[in-house]
């Protein structure tokens, strides 16, 4: 599986969990469903803007900095939307969504095949 | 006593199988007072500056003092067969000689301070701590007597066989060969100072000779002085396996 | 004319000098000296006519033993038979003007193995022992043995590339290419053999040799045995001692590392690793955080080295669910 795929599959999964542990929170459970799209969505787009960069940067810690960066961006893009009672959940959203880039970021850089046709290279 | 060290002639040695020290020590002993004699000549000649030179450098005495003390060293190991007792099979003839050397000299020590603490005279200088703490007339290799005595005696055998070498390109004539040498390897001009080690070219034009010439003569000189100082070395050592050690140690080369 | 008087610096100057090879005549000059060996010393030389520097290894003496000629040049004949970037490549063999035989190798700057990892991590020392293991692969898949693999014969560069050196007591047991043909082969190394152990020696390093090989069983030598050196070579990485026959493996931290180092050295060859390929891809799987083909470890051991290989992820997601439980707790309160 290459970076890229691999992010995509990781963000996916990730960001399914991530909108599934909004059941314990009972004031949003009703909104239960849209969450989750939410979330897999956002973590879909992560994922493969993460395994994207992976591809071209073969750097641990680069990788880590943009999930965390990408993570945090989606994140604050998601929070600041208001909820149904109009409230905003910045630490609730983004203080996880950042773990989550983290947590794509490392295993993009870490496991997965880097595209044959490019050659790593770090940025300057 | 006959056996002084005007005595020895740093000439080429007559060919043959070389007199080994064990040969020699027993010649020393000879009823026949010729082959006696020519045996104490041979030791004197391999032995006689490294005494005289290690006096100086481990005992600390004048160049003066430390050849009487030689001569008499030797004298009274000929008149108490001092030689008699070694047993190869114990330590090398040149350990033996040099632990009897340093017991001798401490003894001839201990006796001029009991001389002068009498008020009699003595030509040993006594102010050898002075001398052996001063920074710069120590060496390291002074603290190992073994190791300093080894030195001399090594300086003894590579100066016999320069001098043979010498002597050898003289004889065919070659003199050429030998200056070329000397001056290469110990860096000394014709006149005899010293020098920096010069490269081949300068050697050539210095002897105005071909530059594959110089290469060839120094080549020769080394062939030559290696062969001269395992003879030497041979020819003082006691037994095949003190010889390759000692070229060995000499020369850093495995011989058979 | 006046006796030569010879101080301390000459008489280094001479000794040196005395003990110098001849090369007037060769295409060589001298430089120095590089290091000495028990038959040969090698020196720093110009190759004048290709422009470039040299390790010549001069057999000591022309009064030495004839059989060690032949075997300075067996060692370059079969170092011309090894092309690869961990063994040292050979530019040239044959006489000096003196006699004595020589070969001219590629100068290799950079210090003993034993010296070089002195200053590396144990992670360092793995990856050089790969590289090792690689070069005595590449030997063995060309059907030559090494039998005399120790941390002395192998230079590291300065940028930690391994040279595998002395390749003076290889033996070659299968078929090469040419120069040496069939039959001719067997009856060159036969005869190869028997000057290598004519004086009844022992050829070897004892602390590196396996049984077979020190009881001089020369049939009973295989690439196994150089398994068995390696494993010595390992053991010295991993424990910055000499191994010692029979005694037990102990290598701090790694229980898997010892039984790597164990079985290479096991005493009987079947019970050592098949190749040096095998041993070394047991090394690999270490480096990679995997299971060891000769190491069975317990639960705890395995969740460990999971832990271990996965720490950072392991770390993020734990990282993740506290943050997650304690945004919980928060809101619930």
């Amino acid at each position: 599986m290459n970076k890229a795929w691999m992010g995509l599959v990781l963000g996916g999964i990730l960001g399914i969990f991530d909108g599934l542990t909004a059941w314990f929170t009972p004031a949003v459970r009703p909104f239960i469903v849209g969450i989750v799209i939410g979330s897999t969505f956002k973590g879909l787009i992560a994922g493969v803007l993460t395994g994207w960069f992976a591809r071209r940067v073969n750097s641990l810690a680069w990788g880590l900095a943009f999930g965390l960066g990408i993570g945090l961006l989606l994140a604050y893009l998601v929070a600041a939307m208001p909820s149904a009672t109009g409230e905003h959940y910045y630490w609730q959203i983004m203080l996880p969504g950042a773990i989550v880039g983290l947590i794509v970021g490392y295993a993009t850089q870490r496991f997965g095949q880097q595209s044959a046709d490019r050659s790593s290279r770090q940025p300057a | 006593m006959a056996h002084s060290p005007t005595a020895i002639d740093p000439v080429p040695r007559p060919q043959g199988f070389p007199l080994t020290r064990i040969s020699l020590l027993g010649a020393l002993e000879e009823a026949d007072p010729a082959r006696s004699r020519n045996a104490w000549d041979e030791l004197l000649r391999a032995y006689w500056q490294p005494i005289r030179r290690y006096i100086c450098r481990r005992w600390h005495e004048s160049p003066e003092a430390a050849e009487d003390l030689t001569q008499s060293f030797l004298a009274r190991a000929i008149e108490r067969q001092t030689f008699a007792a070694f047993d190869p099979r114990q330590a090398r003839f040149r350990t033996f000689l040099r632990l009897c050397l340093d017991r001798d000299l401490a003894n001839v020590r201990e006796a001029a301070a009991r001389q002068k603490r009498g008020g009699g005279e003595t030509h040993l200088t006594l102010d050898a701590p002075a001398i052996a703490s001063h920074p710069v007339l120590r060496t390291a290799i002074d603290d190992d007597p073994e190791e300093l005595f080894h030195r001399e005696w090594l300086r003894a055998i590579f100066e016999t066989a320069m001098e043979r070498l010498r002597a050898s390109a003289s004889l065919s004539g070659r003199e050429v060969r030998f200056a070329l040498f000397e001056r290469y390897e110990l860096g000394r001009s014709s006149t005899g100072g010293p020098g920096e080690r010069p490269t081949y070219d300068e050697l050539a034009l210095e002897f105005a000779i071909p530059r594959t010439q110089v290469t060839n003569h120094l080549a020769w000189a080394r062939q030559e002085l290696r062969r001269l100082v395992l003879e030497e070395l041979r020819r003082h050592t006691a037994s095949p396996a003190e010889f390759r050690d000692e070229a060995r140690r000499a020369l850093g080369v495995e011989v058979t | 004319m006046s006796p030569l008087f010879i101080s301390d610096a000459e008489l280094d100057r001479l000794r040196r000098s005395a003990a110098e090879p001849d090369l007037a005549g060769s295409r060589y000059e001298l430089r120095g000296q590089l290091g000495r060996g028990g038959m040969a010393t090698v020196y720093r030389a110009w190759d004048a006519v290709l422009d470039r520097e040299v390790a010549l290894k001069v057999l000591d003496l022309p009064e030495a033993d004839p059989a060690l000629a032949a075997r300075l040049l067996r060692e370059a004949r079969v170092l011309a038979q090894l092309e690869h970037p961990g063994i040292v490549p050979v530019h040239d063999a044959g006489e000096l003007p003196d006699g004595r035989a020589y070969c001219a190798m590629k100068r290799v700057e950079g210090s003993r193995l034993d010296d070089a990892a002195r200053e590396l991590t144990r992670t360092e020392r793995l990856r050089l022992f790969l590289r090792i293991c690689d070069a005595v692969a590449f030997a063995h898949s060309r059907g030559i043995l090494h039998r005399d693999l120790k941390p002395e014969n192998v230079m590291v560069g300065s940028f930690g590339e391994v040279l595998v050196l002395d390749w003076g007591l290889a033996r070659i047991v299968a078929d090469l290419p040419a120069p040496v043909p069939g039959n001719a082969r067997d009856e060159l190394e036969e005869r190869n053999e028997r000057e290598l152990t004519r004086h009844g020696a022992v050829l070897g390093t004892p602390a590196y040799m396996p049984p077979e090989q020190s009881s001089g069983v020369v049939s009973a030598v295989d690439q196994r045995s150089d398994v068995f050196a390696l494993g010595g070579i390992l053991q010295f990485l991993l424990t910055d001692a000499p191994p010692s026959a029979g005694a037990e493996v102990r290598i701090d931290g790694s229980k898997a590392l010892a039984a790597a180092c164990s079985k290479a050295r096991a005493l009987s060859p079947d019970e050592r690793y098949p190749s040096a390929r095998e041993l070394a891809g047991d090394i690999e799987r270490f480096l990679d955080g995997r299971p060891l083909t000769a190491y069975r470890e317990s639960l705890f051991e395995r969740g460990a080295r999971l832990f271990e290989r996965y720490q950072t992820a392991t770390l993020l997601v734990l990282a993740y669910l506290f943050v997650r439980t304690l945004l919980l707790l928060f809101a619930r309160q």
